[in-house]
């Protein structure tokens, strides 16, 4: 790493991004509360969480040389990339903020010049763009040193991170996760186990820093408590009315995505949690008069959340949990100091998407039963086979056993050009039809 | 004989019979059990009942392999098997395990993807004995002899097939694709027993100089039956092909171990790079390349399966090499069993006509 490159990171991070926020800070136009609105009060904390986030980006544009910069999947175990000082890039992460800003077309839309086929994730598409042509709306994303996946989320980050390792000729660290047909076994475990222990020599060499075990511990305890705070965040939303909706929560899990393990994740979610502790106490909810509580299946269709925000809302219905937001922490409890490596197999190889439907099934039961759950959303995402195969199966079981009416919207992540407003439309009034007749 | 016929024959014959879904899986476990693994890759059904259970954006292999199940057409096997393929396959497994109230029972195989360190091979070992736990759970204790003898008849099978595509390549087989296709593709049923002995005499009665045309190289999952015809008719012939269900099937070099069970794990890690057990890109060029320089092919058809991902993020990447060492190509993004439209045809006739 150049030292001239460290400084300026440095220099950045103590000076330059506390003065940019500042600026950015003042510059912001207060926007008057609207007169008529179906939510509650804003959240305090999203103020906050655009700043780490801002700042994050922000940085990221000094850390090429400054810092050993890996590009991650969201369901890789960062905390041994941590242990080395690696400054982490969640691709998957900068798409939803591209989709959240309906830029998705136009950037999968450059890797589909380039000879990627349209059917391809919507998240690689996005990201290939980027690769291809170094658009953002972050400004700058750093040139990674290293890749680092892990197939628990799905294989297509396999394919798409071979892709970028090709291009950008560097290595790439696959952390295989056996998919769970059934339990996870033994061997499993030891495979994964012995899968991180031979990362090690290559990450030191990437990095140039020696692993420290009582560093990457210290960044487990850190992820452990950030993801175990994560999760009380949510379950705030058992209460009624809920002191926020999952559309916050879809914005507010950037940090435990992109920054678990950093003291930052933790000290936000505690402010964060205090505040919603606060709104319980006061009897304060997300949306003013909420009637009808929802659960969401699947990753968010980023470029329709506010549309779907106020939808909803405007009809008395809050979407109060979600299996989505709930992935990052539901395994957080096997993370254990004291056998970090078998901990991090137990943790990322069990989450939703490397478990079998029936994992899902109950997950969503349990859920539905405690957040006292009306009725259920299920997006059937293009982009995402291994969340939707099987999702229509899902709502059949379901509607068998707690009757919960559901309605699956065809759509995608972020490109909406695999959206149909009008057909979406019309399943959801009929849906609103249901909802309201089952009083 | 047709599929279902020789099928029930086996069952007469007392062999057990098992559906087994794409792509990588061992075999010799299989015929070491007295069991016929009876591969579904491309059923020709019309697809009804399937759509109940999978979005629009599956792809044809998965939608076909389902409907067979749900229109009962697999009444006469004794379980399944779900290699870990893709995403789609993957949770195809749970839908049928799980919802579908089938009673055939469902067995898993999770083979490791690349970059393959130690733990790798350590873990396919140990995955080859949890299936064979599996299916001596269901057909009784597997015979050590019978497993180092099927071993064998495998490395023999490869032999042969491994000839097969050398006598191709150089021009010795005068057969149609058509023909080459159907013939290595009865492997995906046959009893070894059955197949070796068909095959030796393919070859044999196929021995000939392969009548000239232009070469070309087929990349993809399988081949295309109307697409096979077409080129026949056109006089361009297949030299070789990187399809998933033929040659990525098809290890480099033959297991020496003593073991069979480590004749098997190194098989596994000899097969040709495949986005399936995740090899880097540039292996899976270079396996193309090297096809290129040993044979005179004027151009690469890359037959993708519409919505297949694991194929379609590599094709950009083999696409551009192939032109960069001056070959033409063609993209064909289709369905398994699709009918041979008009445009599609004219796009392979353009294609000919360019490479001629």
């Amino acid at each position: 790493m150049s030292w001239v490159q460290r400084l300026s990171y440095n220099i950045m991070k103590d000076l330059g991004a506390p003065m940019v926020m500042g600026l950015a800070a003042k510059a912001k136009k207060k926007r008057p509360a609207p007169i008529h609105t179906p939510f509650g009060p804003r959240l305090k904390c999203a103020a906050r969480l655009k700043e780490i986030m801002t700042r994050h980006y922000f940085l990221a544009r000094y850390a090429k040389g400054a810092k050993p910069v890996a590009w991650v999947t969201s369901g890789a175990p960062v905390e041994l990339l941590r242990a080395f000082d690696f400054y982490t890039i969640y691709p998957e992460n900068h798409g939803a903020l591209c989709g959240a800003q309906r830029l998705g077309p136009e950037y999968c839309g450059i890797a589909e010049d380039h000879g990627y086929h349209q059917d391809l994730c919507s998240y690689a598409r996005i990201d290939l763009g980027h690769a291809l042509s170094g658009k953002t709306p972050v400004g700058k994303l750093p040139r990674p040193d290293l890749l680092f996946a892990s197939n628990n989320i799905c294989q297509t980050v396999l394919y798409w991170y071979r892709v970028l390792a090709h291009r950008l000729k560097i290595p790439l660290l696959l952390f295989d996760t056996p998919y769970n047909f059934k339990d996870i076994r033994r061997e499993d475990i030891h495979y994964m186990v012995d899968q991180l222990k031979e990362m090690i020599p290559v990450l030191e060499k990437v990095s140039g820093n020696k692993f420290k075990e009582d560093t990457f511990s210290e960044v487990i305890h850190s992820a452990k408590d950030a993801s175990l705070c994560w999760g009380q965040i949510l379950e705030t939303m058992q209460q009624r009315p809920a002191p926020m909706t999952i559309f916050d929560a879809f914005v507010h899990l950037a940090p435990i995505v992109s920054l678990r393990g950093l003291p930052v994740a933790l000290q936000y979610y505690e402010t964060l949690l205090a505040e919603l502790k606060e709104r319980i106490d006061q009897g304060i909810g997300a949306i003013r008069d909420e009637r009808k509580r929802l659960m969401w299946d699947n990753i968010a269709i980023w470029y329709k959340v506010r549309d779907f925000s106020n939808l909803f809302a405007e009809r008395g219905m809050n979407f109060v949990t979600a299996t989505y937001t709930n992935a990052w922490a539901e395994t957080s409890a096997h993370m254990d100091v004291e056998r970090p490596f078998e901990s991090m197999a137990r943790t990322y190889g069990q989450v939703i998407l490397n478990n079998n439907l029936n994992h899902r099934l109950f997950l969503m039961e349990r859920l539905i039963k405690d957040y006292q759950v009306d009725g259920l959303v299920i997006h059937s995402a293009k982009s995402c086979k291994p969340y939707s195969v099987g999702q229509y199966d899902l709502k059949r079981i379901l509607m068998e056993r707690l009757e919960i009416p559901s309605v699956v919207i065809e759509a995608d992540i972020t490109d909406f050009r695999a959206f149909s407003e009008e057909q979406t439309r019309t399943r959801l009034e009929a849906f609103f039809e249901t909802l309201e007749a089952s009083f | 004989m047709t599929r279902s016929a020789y099928l029930r024959r086996q069952k007469q014959m007392g062999r057990h019979l098992f559906g087994v879904f794409p792509a990588q899986y061992p075999r010799e476990i299989f015929w070491a059990m007295n069991t016929v693994p009876v591969e579904i890759w491309d059923p020709p059904l019309t697809t009804a009942n399937a759509n109940g259970h999978l979005q629009p954006y599956i792809c044809s292999v998965v939608r076909s392999g389902l409907e067979l199940i749900l229109q009962d057409k697999t009444r006469i096997l004794d379980g399944f098997l779900f290699p870990h393929t893709c995403d789609s396959i993957q949770n195809l497994a749970s839908i049928v395990n799980d919802y579908l109230g089938i009673e055939i029972p469902c067995c898993f195989f999770y083979h490791p993807k690349a970059p393959f360190g130690k733990g790798s091979r350590d873990y396919y070992l140990s995955q080859l004995k949890f299936l064979t736990a599996q299916l001596e759970k269901l057909f009784g204790p597997m015979d050590p002899d019978a497993f180092k003898r099927r071993v064998d008849q495998g490395l023999n099978m490869q032999e042969r097939l491994a000839k097969a595509y050398e006598m191709r390549r150089l021009g010795g087989l005068a057969v149609s694709n058509t023909s080459f296709y159907r013939n290595i593709r009865l492997a995906e049923y046959l009893h070894p027993d059955d197949f070796i002995s068909g095959f030796e005499t393919f070859l044999a009665v196929s021995k000939g100089e392969n009548p000239k045309g232009p070469g070309i190289i087929l990349s993809g999952i399988l081949p295309h039956l109307e697409i096979l015809r077409l080129l026949d008719q056109q006089g361009v012939r297949v030299v070789d092909d990187d399809l998933l269900n033929c040659n990525r099937r098809m290890p480099l070099s033959a297991g020496r171990a003593q073991d069979p069970y480590e004749i098997l794990v190194e098989n596994y890690f000899a097969m040709p790079p495949c986005p399936t057990r995740g090899s880097p890109i540039q292996e899976r060029i270079d396996f193309m390349m090297d096809k290129v320089r040993s044979t005179d092919v004027q151009g690469v058809i890359f037959c993708g399966i519409k919505f297949c991902e694991p194929e379609w993020f590599d094709v950009p990447q083999m696409v551009a090499a192939a032109k960069d060492a001056g070959l033409k190509t063609l993209l064909l993004d289709l369905e398994v069993n699709q009918p041979l439209s008009g445009q599609l045809a004219t796009r392979v006739e353009a294609f000919v006509e360019m490479i001629s």
